[in-house]
This record gives C-alpha cells, sequence and structure tokens, in this order.
C-alpha cells in the first residue's frame, strides 16, 4: 500500500520534471546538481567557501543545488542554509585532515539513496584531496550520472607521494565528463596530472566578494607603514621567508610595522624573530582569524604581503586588493595571472627579492604616489564575481547533460587503455565490483520505492525566496 | 566564453594567459601557448658507465667485507683458525692500515693525537677481552639456529644501511648491525679468547676498514679501485677454499653488482622523464637559519 502511494508520488513528481524540462527549453534547461566534497562547513577555507558561494549563485539562477559532505562532530543529517541550500552530512568515518576512509564501496548506498531522493543530474565533485568527491565521481559514473570536478590545487611531480595521488587522480578523472580548473597553471598541472584532453578542461577562477571587502582608510595609522600577512602560518605559505624579511626590514624603517593574522605550526619561527629581535611591539601575530575578522585586520594595512611557495589561485592577494592594500607576493603558481601588474608587485621566492620589492612599494608608499584605496577597490571589484563563476560553471553543466555518459563496457575499455596496464584492469575490476553492488541494492531496494525528497530549491522549490510566488504552490 | 562556444571563436586578438581579463575565448579554449613553459628532465645528472662502476666498487667491496668475516668465522668454529694467528694478522694489518692512514691524511684536523688512538684502542682491547667469558656465555640460552638466523638478518641490514656515499664514519645503524652480528656470531665459538679474536676482527673489518677506504677515495683516487678489487678476489678466493659454488655465487653477485647494475642504470637513464613547470613548489635555497642565531 505504502509502495503505491510513493508510486503515485513519485509519478506526479516525475510529471512536474517533465514540466520542468519543457519551460526549461525557453531559456536554459535547469539541473539537479549535487555538489560533493569532504570541506565543507563548519570547516573553513577556500574550497569551502566556493562550493557555499556556487551554491547560492546557482539556486540564484533557478537550478536546484544540494550539498553532500561527512559529518562534523555533532553536526549530522540534514541542515538547511541561506536560501534553503540543503546540505547532508552523512555518517562516514574521518580519516586524516577532515578526508574521509575511502574502501571504493562502503559510500555507495547512502550516495546512491541521496542522488535517487533528490533526482540529481549533474554531481559536482571538489578538491583532490577529498576521497569522499572521488568515491561520488566513481559512484555517479556506476550510475549512470553527468560528472564534474573542480581541482584547487597544485601538485607536484618529482616525488613517492605526488606519484601515487596522480595515478589515483588519472582514474578518478579519465572518465570524468568536465574537469574545472582555478588557474591556466592549474588547468596545465591537472592536464598532465590526469593525462587529460585539454579540451575537457575549462578554466574558471574563483571569486571575491567585493562588499565583504570595502576599503577603509580611515583604520589605518598614517604615521607608520603597516604590512598585512594573512595565511595558515605553514611551510607551504613560505613562513621561513617571512622569518628572514621581518628582521632585515624591521631593521632599515624604524616606522614599519607587521600585522599577521593566522595559526600554525610555523608560528615558532616567527616567535623566534619576534624575540631575538626585540620586535614585540612592531610584529603583532593574531592568531587564527574567523573569515569575518579578516576584512577589519587588512583595512588597519598599507601593504599586503603574500610569500607563498606554491598555490593554484590564491584568494588572499585579491581581496587584500579589494581593500586598497598595496599588494606584493611571490611569483609562484597561478598568481601572476590572478591580478594585473599595475595592482601587485611579484617578486622571486627569496628574502632579497621580497625585500627589494617590498622596499619599492614603501618608498612609493612614503612619497605618496599609490593609487588611493578606494579606486583600487573600484578596479578589482568587477574582476572575480560569485555570479559570473556562477554563469560559466552553468555552461559547463549545459555541456556536460548533452553528452551521454559512457555505458560499463565502454568506461571499463576506457579504464584500461588510459590508466596503464595494472592500475587500469584493478580499477576495471573494481568499477565492475561496483556496478554489482549497484545491482544488488536495485534488488534490495528499488528505485521506484525510494522516497523522493520536495526541492527546496530550484525550478519545483517549495520554500520560495521572495513571497511572490508563495501563493502559486 | 562559455565552455560549449567551440573551439572555433574568432581569434583577433591573441589569447594571454591571464584571469583578471574577459577574453573572447571559450572556458575549456587549448592555446598554441598551452604548455610552453613546461620543462624536462631539468636537473638530471648524466651518468658515464665507468664513473658508476668506480662506485658501484664500494658496494661490491662491502659484500665481500662480509663473505670473508664469515669465512674467517666459520674457519675459526671449525678450530682450523686459531685465534693467536688471527690476532697477529689483525694486528699487523692494523698497524698497516694505521700507518697507510696517517700517511694519507696530510694534516691532522679534529685535535686527536697518537697517545688518544693509543688509549682508545686499547680501552677497547681490554674491555673486549674483560668481558669475551661473558660474551661467550651470551646466548646459550638461545638455540643455534636462531642465532644465525639473527646474525643473517642483522649483516643484511648492515649492507642495505650502509652509508655508501660517505662510509666514514660509519652509519650508527649499520655499524651497530654488523656488531650485533658478531657478538652472536662469536657466542657461538669454541672459547673465550676465540671470541675476543673475532670480535676485534669484527671492529677491523666493519668500523676501521671503512674509514681508511674513505680516506684512500678521497686522497689517493687511483688506489680506490685496486683496494676494492683486491678486497672482492680475497673474499671470493676465500669462500672458494671452503665451498666453490658458494664462491661462484658470490662472483657471480660482484660482477652484477659492479658491472650489470650500472649499464642498466646509465641504459634506463633515457626513460628519465621530469616534468618541471610554474606549478612546482618553490623550493627555498637560502640559509634562513643565521636570522634566528
Amino acid at each position: 500500500m505504502g509502495q503505491r502511494k510513493r508510486a503515485a508520488i513519485r509519478d506526479s513528481l516525475a510529471n512536474q520534471i517533465m514540466d520542468g524540462i519543457t519551460l526549461g527549453h525557453q531559456d536554459s534547461p535547469k539541473h539537479n546538481i549535487c555538489m560533493v566534497s569532504d570541506f565543507f562547513y563548519p570547516n573553513m577555507g577556500g574550497v569551502e567557501s566556493h562550493i557555499y558561494q556556487l551554491s547560492q549563485c546557482l539556486i540564484e539562477r533557478g537550478h536546484k543545488v544540494i550539498i553532500v559532505t561527512h559529518a562534523y562532530g555533532n553536526r549530522k543529517g540534514i541542515r538547511y542554509l541561506t536560501n534553503a541550500l540543503k546540505v547532508y552530512y552523512l555518517p562516514l568515518q574521518v580519516m586524516y585532515n577532515q578526508s574521509t576512509a575511502t574502501t571504493c564501496f562502503h559510500s555507495l548506498p547512502l550516495l546512491r539513496c541521496v542522488f535517487v531522493r533528490e533526482r540529481i543530474t549533474v554531481v559536482h565533485a571538489h578538491s583532490s584531496f577529498s576521497a569522499m568527491a572521488h568515491d561520488s565521481l566513481f559512484h555517479a559514473k556506476t550510475m549512470g550520472l553527468n560528472t564534474v570536478f573542480t581541482d584547487h590545487s597544485l601538485f607536484g611531480f618529482a616525488d613517492v607521494s605526488s606519484v601515487l595521488t596522480n595515478k589515483l587522480l588519472t582514474v578518478s578523472l579519465c572518465d570524468t565528463s568536465h574537469i574545472i580548473c582555478v588557474s591556466y597553471t592549474s588547468k596545465e598541472n591537472t592536464v598532465l596530472r590526469a593525462a587529460l584532453d585539454p579540451e575537457i578542461v575549462s578554466v574558471i577562477p574563483n571569486a571575491v566578494d567585493p562588499t565583504d571587502f570595502t576599503p577603509d582608510p580611515s583604520q589605518r595609522d598614517d604615521s607608520k607603514i603597516t604590512i598585512v600577512v594573512i595565511s595558515r602560518l605553514v611551510y607551504r605559505k613560505g613562513i621561513d621567508l617571512l622569518g628572514g624579511i621581518i628582521p632585515e626590514l624591521c631593521l632599515k624603517y624604524p616606522q614599519l610595522h607587521f600585522l599577521i593574522g593566522g595559526e600554525g605550526p610555523k608560528r615558532i619561527v616567527l616567535e623566534e624573530v619576534r624575540e631575538k629581535y626585540q620586535l614585540h611591539d612592531r610584529v603583532r601575530l593574531l592568531g587564527a582569524l574567523e573569515h569575518k575578522d579578516v576584512r577589519n585586520v587588512l583595512i588597519q594595512g598599507h601593504i599586503f604581503l603574500n610569500t607563498s611557495l606554491t598555490e593554484a589561485f590564491c584568494m588572499a592577494i585579491v581581496e587584500g586588493a579589494s581593500c586598497g592594500l598595496q599588494v606584493v607576493s611571490t611569483r609562484v603558481g597561478g598568481i601572476p595571472e590572478v591580478l594585473p601588474k599595475e595592482l601587485i608587485t611579484l617578486c622571486e621566492p627569496t628574502v632579497s627579492s621580497l625585500c627589494e620589492g617590498l622596499e619599492m612599494v614603501i618608498a612609493r608608499q612614503r612619497a605618496g604616489t599609490v593609487p588611493p584605496p578606494a579606486t583600487i577597490h573600484s578596479r578589482v571589484r568587477t574582476l572575480y564575481t560569485w555570479r559570473n563563476v556562477a554563469e560559466r560553471t552553468e555552461k559547463v553543466y549545459d555541456r556536460v547533460a548533452k553528452e551521454t555518459v559512457q555505458p560499463l563496457h565502454r568506461r571499463l575499455h576506457r579504464l584500461q587503455a588510459h590508466c596503464g596496464p595494472v592500475a587500469g584492469c584493478i580499477f576495471a575490476f573494481i568499477a565492475v565490483l561496483d556496478f554489482l553492488f549497484l545491482l544488488l541494492l536495485q534488488w534490495l531496494v528499488p528505485d521506484s520505492v525510494i522516497d523522493l525528497a520536495v526541492d527546496a530549491s530550484g525550478p519545483h522549490a517549495l520554500w520560495k525566496r521572495s513571497g511572490n510566488r508563495k501563493h502559486s504552490v | 566564453m562559455g565552455a560549449d562556444s567551440g573551439p572555433g571563436a574568432p581569434s583577433a586578438v591573441p589569447w594571454r594567459k591571464v584571469l583578471y581579463e574577459r577574453q573572447p575565448f571559450p572556458d575549456n579554449y587549448v592555446d598554441r601557448r598551452f604548455l610552453e613553459e613546461l620543462r624536462r628532465n631539468v636537473r638530471v645528472r648524466h651518468y658515464r658507465y665507468w664513473g658508476v662502476v668506480r662506485e658501484a666498487g664500494l658496494v661490491a667491496q662491502q659484500l665481500s667485507c662480509v663473505a670473508a668475516f664469515l669465512t674467517l668465522w666459520w674457519y675459526m668454529d671449525q678450530s682450523q683458525l686459531s685465534p693467536s694467528t688471527l690476532l697477529m694478522a689483525g694486528l699487523l694489518f692494523a698497524l698497516l692500515g694505521y700507518g697507510l692512514y696517517e700517511a694519507l691524511g696530510a694534516s691532522r684536523g679534529g685535535g686527536r693525537t697518537r697517545l688518544a688512538d693509543l688509549q682508545s684502542a686499547a680501552i677497547f682491547l681490554a674491555f673486549t677481552f674483560g668481558f669475551s667469558p661473558v660474551l661467550k656465555t651470551l646466548t646459550e640460552s638461545v638455540s643455534t639456529d636462531t642465532v644465525y638466523a639473527m646474525s643473517a638478518m642483522m649483516l643484511l641490514a648492515h649492507l642495505v644501511s650502509f652509508p655508501y656515499a660517505q662510509p666514514s664514519p660509519p652509519g650508527s645503524l649499520s655499524l651497530n648491525a654488523a656488531l650485533f652480528a658478531s657478538v652472536c656470531l662469536a657466542s657461538r665459538l669454541p672459547g673465550a679468547l676465540h671470541t675476543f679474536a673475532m670480535l676485534t676482527c669484527a671492529l677491523l673489518v666493519f668500523a676501521l676498514w671503512p674509514c681508511l677506504l674513505h680516506r684512500l677515495r678521497d686522497r689517493a683516487p687511483w688506489g680506490f679501485p685496486w683496494a676494492a678489487a683486491l678486497v672482492s678476489l680475497g673474499s671470493v678466493a676465500g669462500l672458494a677454499s671452503l665451498s666453490p659454488g658458494g664462491a661462484l655465487l658470490l662472483a657471480v653477485a660482484l660482477l652484477t653488482l659492479t658491472l650489470l647494475c650500472p649499464l642498466l642504470l646509465v641504459r634506463l637513464q633515457r626513460h628519465k622523464d621530469n616534468i618541471h613547470g610554474p606549478w612546482d613548489e618553490a623550493e627555498i635555497h637560502e640559509d634562513l637559519s643565521h636570522f634566528l642565531q
């Protein structure tokens, strides 16, 4: 009885979807998108805010978006965020660095349930460090769904760990429909790592919300020059270089101050430098900052310094420039692509080169030849917007939706041809097992029996953002 | 702008590798300049065959040292070699080696005098001699098979962990593994004097000989291959007197190590494909520690 009722609801919903598709033909088709990543709120970082902002803009454009991540402590089950953005916190075991463990199979029942309940058409996975993202790509392909992957980071080729992870990435991406990278350098890197056809890799940069990062020159003390550094204090962010720059410049310029936000294992280096050169009043370590406090720190400075040793996009320098600061950065990874020459001073990743660059900017700052913060802000505010990112990502979804997902035999062939004789065969075998597991699950709990969730966002959303269409539902 | 605009977009303006400008190309556009900053095999060392053979000689001679030590132990165990003969020979070689070491070392750095050397030697000999009855009975409660297996493992560990690039001073793990194996083996010998002789011999072979060899390689490079060849030949000859089959195996292993493996290394070097580009993590080459001192 219950099953029949469910089937009836399902039929009516299916009709609605058909309506949606026919309606959609008038402007652009609407997708049911599932964002998957291990990294999401309450964790904070570039990937997390990217997923959130992109989802919000896609909802604004009329798509249905849900997010799937793993449970964070007490935060589990289903939560709703702003604009009825639905987030599934799945009970999966976290292994290392907030990334879940993977067995290639154990997440299939849960993910299948989510995909079927939410009538997902496109699975969009984020970050190559997330095991859950790779798992979901694997299962989505087994279930015949379209897949998109966004790579947020750069990786080398020289050591054993990168050889292994690159092999896994090759396997994971070899039959993914489309890949998005955040910069051209990142695209070159991903194409090489996963041996991809560059035609299926799009470059869509990250964005910054310009209204969050507005300048306020009244907050800074113009009797001194303040250099702001905001980053995690880890080796990859070049904190050792910073430890060399601070004494060099502080001895030369008595009115120079450093404001350092962020926490990490390299904090000890900065503390030692501060101790040895007695700079307690001039070098302030603020510790970990919340996202909302970043702007309040940025506007106190004149110069933003970034000493990263590797970076795919670097949102921090855009945030710094958006607050009207002069940006000095190392020339690594995708950083030269991010800001036009007049807004950034690029240096080699050495203490001497960075000091030179900083001294040049300090001289300009003293001479008063730098453009006012408001001018810089107005220049930066239009460069990277989330609306633009969503628009371009939507085009990727449209393209992907037109493609057919490879059937199993073609997929096995592709795995074997593309991933080498050993890894290819192993993963082809795993793909077959995954398919058999899916058949078993479909026999145990047929798709028709699974309850369909009501849409919280998208064309048939029950919760409208504005009240004007409330009566139509 | 979009991914589906197709690659045939108008290209009146050349594509630029920048993100801050909206360019009239689709997002998945692939320019001719794609991957132009890719560099292959930037810091690859080109090996010359005989240079590698020379370095591989060190590995071969270390293996020979282990074989020679085991041969001596076998003769001792069978009582075909008296401990006094071994001690006399050891003393002779030690004096010869010390003389050579001094002759090669132009300047005496580190402030060690001959008296200090003599003192160390005397302390070591006295203690080993005093403790040799204890060492002799050390493994009595352990079965002989276990002792042999343990020694084999330890000698293997010695060979694997030996610091071939910088043999002097011998690495602590490799030296300790070798001495542990020596103590195990020496404790199976018939008498306390045998144990003492065997342990001094182990010290000569595993601790002092690598130091001499290192100095030889530094100061008299022409002599080093000869020394390595002499040790290898000696060990093969010694083993041949025990078991011709074993000697043949050792000879094959030594030839493979010195001639075949370098050939493989040089040949396979062609297939090396290291990729470098702007995505590589920058390396800090400067010494930043002086800021903290």
